[in-house]
């Protein structure tokens, strides 16, 4: 008995140790994400509530600051102007990577060159592409107003403006599926390898057709792959900035153009306004938790199926 | 076992410290690392510290409070575009060559973003800047709100600086009585023109007397829509100052007004040319990206409203062979164009600061360098390249006109002339709220998004809630 206690005694202090090794490797990683990324983000949580330049000492202003953004019409705009690129980059996005990934899943010639082709603008700087995209979209250079005028006949008038109003937000959309699709066939490609093809002969047996053996074998096998898509999708739309800047042209934003981001960054870094900014960004932070805590219940919903 | 726990342990305790000294800026740590500092400049810079000790004494003690045993009192000046323009480093060389006690280090922050990194650099404590340069009045209404820059009153009394010699400038960006800024540079808009472009038409040039009413007619009349030969009468780059402050032009309205109603009859006015095909659209400059500078440098526009900066790039660049002097070199200037019944030479003026941080711990060091560079001597300097300083007088003014690439005709050295000069912002508690507001509507006015009267109705909507 007292031997064993003893053992159990060693044993408690070499796992101790164990810990503290363990520890001591994830240190210097854990320091910097504490000092620089989850420090401030608790500062941000604090800094909502208050009124603050960035030098002079914050002074609490309790939810003055959320009352005040959705009372501020350009929060607002930009909030569903972000929640509209959103809700067309997801979908659309997800539809033409898996439908790239099962034409690059059949055993075509030039397979491998199609899927590297299909990767480039995902590669690619963006600077560059949206300098690209600009002139090719351009309202009265541009190669697509110039097919419409002239095949379609569009009237002059009428040719659209790729980057101003309402359409600006579609060009967002255009711009981050083109962008993106690559990468996002790829995570498919993945997925639809890891599908068994006992399925396929199964449901061969059973005598289904192509839209069948979709809709009941492929899709439902690669459910972990498009939850993992969404997700990360979902996060990286409501992140937009990169892509809004540049195709909108920078610094000043119409009402009809600026997303959140720019709007965060607008007020944090412009106007010093730090405890709104810090508002608004817990609004995004809110709004993605949301969604993904969402996505989460749908999926242990389907996992039990 | 337990040797390898103590080093892991102090390895974890060199971590953190390393980590949190590196983002930790009080004054306890500043000061030290000023203490230490110093010997080791000393050590670099022991041979010429002792005829700079020297030389000190017989340059009539500028800078005298700091170079007491001969140390090198090292100034770090914030500053854009280095390469770019030449003056940084003429103004720290000759202040150098005057002051050998004085090392000064000049660092870029480029010029996109310089006052969103400079305002950065000045949050919180632990700056080692002495000198900051402000290149507007929306960036120094920042810096003042955050309280980082030290008021020059008493330096101002104490060396008696005649703020008179700044043309009122000074009095437009007074916070409360106090003055946290000395201008160096300032610039005034002008009317360029390309008088081949003219001369092929056989029109007389834009004069020094030209009402917004002659400026349309006479765009109208030198333009062209010939297919593919296009002569544009006008261009406005898409800066919403190049439309939105004529409307400042009779001294009566300001963009802190909060109302900007004033601004429609220019919306109205460079639509209209736009619709006619008198200038280029705002949506191809914007989808372009082009330069207004090289809009001009094609040699198919008549007439540009730019600030007085735009002399020094076209002399430079026509001299480098950058621009084709076949298409833009024969350029001249007219004074800016006024609505009528206001005075000819009114124009608009942008200023170009130097401040001192609050922080610095060399403050009278920095204060010598300012006043000297914002004062005459610097305005010579600043004149050799063709920039315009501060201080404006006939000497300087006539520098500038006999550079070489100047145009050389009277009416473009008479352009320089002017009656009453308004800053494109005054300062303004507010101004940094206002700023993206009229920024945002000109953008959507431009882009056609709305009128210019619904535009400039939710200006004045959204500037009226700003509390």
């Amino acid at each position: 008995m007292a031997k064993n206690t003893e053992l159990s005694a060693a044993a408690k202090k070499r796992n101790r140790r164990k810990n503290l090794v363990a520890y001591a490797f994830i240190a210097p990683n854990f320091i910097g994400f504490a000092v620089f990324t989850m420090i401030p983000i608790v500062v941000a949580f604090g800094m909502a509530f208050c009124n603050w330049d960035g030098n002079n000492a914050p002074q609490f202003t309790g939810l003055k600051n959320f009352i005040d953004l959705f009372q501020d019409t350009f929060f607002l705009n930009s909030l569903v102007n972000t929640f509209l690129y959103s809700i067309g980059t997801v979908p659309l996005t997800i539809a033409v990577a898996l439908g790239l990934a099962i034409l690059l899943n059949q055993k075509i010639r030039g397979r491998g060159v199609f899927r590297a082709i299909s990767c480039f603008p995902y590669v690619s700087s963006i600077i560059a592409v949206t300098t690209v995209w600009r002139m090719i979209f351009h309202s009265s250079k541009g190669p697509v107003n110039n097919i419409l005028y002239n095949a379609f006949h569009v009237p002059k008038d009428d040719l659209p403006q790729w980057f101003t109003g309402h359409l600006i937000i579609l060009s967002y959309i255009l711009f981050s599926l083109w962008k993106s699709m690559g990468y996002y066939m790829v995570i498919y490609l993945a997925g639809l390898q890891g599908i068994s093809g006992e399925l396929y002969e199964a449901s061969d047996l059973d005598g289904a057709n192509v839209w069948q053996k979709f809709r009941y074998v492929t899709w439902p096998q690669l459910r972990p792959t498009t939850f993992f898509v969404v997700i990360i999708m979902t996060i990286g739309c409501f992140k937009i900035y990169d892509t809004a800047v540049l195709l909108a042209g920078g610094s000043n934003m119409s009402t009809s153009a600026m997303v959140l981001v720019a709007f965060i960054y607008q007020e944090a870094f412009t106007k010093w306004n730090m405890g709104y900014a810090s508002a608004a960004a817990i609004i995004l932070f809110l709004i993605v938790l949301a969604v993904t805590l969402f996505q989460f219940k749908n999926e242990s919903k389907y996992a039990n199926d | 076992m337990k040797k390898k726990f103590l080093s892991l342990a102090m390895g974890t305790v060199l971590l953190f410290s390393a980590v949190l000294t590196g983002c930790g800026g009080d004054a306890g740590t500043d000061s030290s690392s000023a203490t230490a500092d110093q010997p080791a400049v000393d050590t670099i810079e022991s041979t010429p510290a002792e005829p700079a000790g020297d030389n000190a004494e017989t340059d009539a003690g500028n800078a005298s409070d700091t170079a007491a045993d001969g140390e090198k009192v090292h100034l770090k000046w914030a500053a854009w575009d280095i390469s770019l323009i030449t003056y940084w480093n003429d103004l720290a060389d000759k202040y150098m060559e005057l002051n050998p006690n004085v090392e000064i280090e000049i660092v870029d922050f480029g010029s996109n973003d310089y006052s969103n990194v400079l305002a950065t650099e000045l949050s919180g404590s632990g700056t080692d800047f002495d000198v900051v340069s402000l290149k507007d009045v929306p960036s120094y209404a920042t810096l003042v709100g955050k309280g980082v820059l030290e008021p020059l009153d008493s330096y101002i009394t104490e060396d008696s600086v005649d703020l008179a010699q700044y043309a009122g400038v000074t009095d437009q960006v007074t916070v409360d009585g106090s003055l946290y800024e000395l201008p160096f540079r300032s610039d005034i808009w002008l009317v360029f023109y390309n008088k081949d472009v003219f001369d092929a038409k056989n029109l007389e040039y834009p004069t020094n007397d030209m009402t917004i009413e002659e400026y349309d007619a006479l765009a109208r009349a030198v333009s062209d829509d010939a297919f593919g030969e296009e002569v544009y009468g006008c261009h406005y780059h898409t800066w919403s100052s190049t439309i939105q402050l004529f409307g400042i032009l009779d001294g009566k309205h300001s963009i802190l007004d909060k109302n900007y109603d004033f601004m429609i009859p220019y919306y109205e006015m460079v639509l209209a040319q736009e619709d006619d095909g008198i200038c280029q659209k705002y949506t191809d400059l914007k989808t372009e990206s082009l330069h207004y500078s090289a809009a001009f440098s094609e040699g198919n526009v008549a007439m540009i409203n730019m600030g007085s900066w735009f002399v020094t790039t076209l002399i430079n660049n026509l001299a480098s062979g950058e621009y084709d002097a076949s298409l833009c070199g024969n350029w001249g200037i007219a004074a800016y164009l006024h609505p009528d019944g206001v005075p000819a030479g009114s124009t608009l003026g942008a200023i170009t600061g130097l401040a001192i941080t609050s922080e610095s711990q060399k403050k009278d060091a920095a204060w010598d360098f300012i006043k000297w560079v914002s004062g005459e001597e610097g305005a010579a300097v600043l004149a050799s390249s063709g920039n315009f300083p501060a201080i404006s007088n006939d000497d300087v003014t006539a520098a500038i006109a006999s550079m070489d690439g100047f145009p050389q005709d009277e009416a473009s050295r008479a352009a320089l002339k002017t009656t009453a000069v308004y800053l494109e912002a005054p300062y303004g508690d507010e101004l940094a709220e206002i700023s993206p507001i009229l920024g945002t509507y000109h953008e959507m006015i431009m882009q056609r998004e709305c009128t210019p009267a619904e535009g400039v109705a939710k200006m004045n909507e959204e500037a009226g809630k700003i509390q």
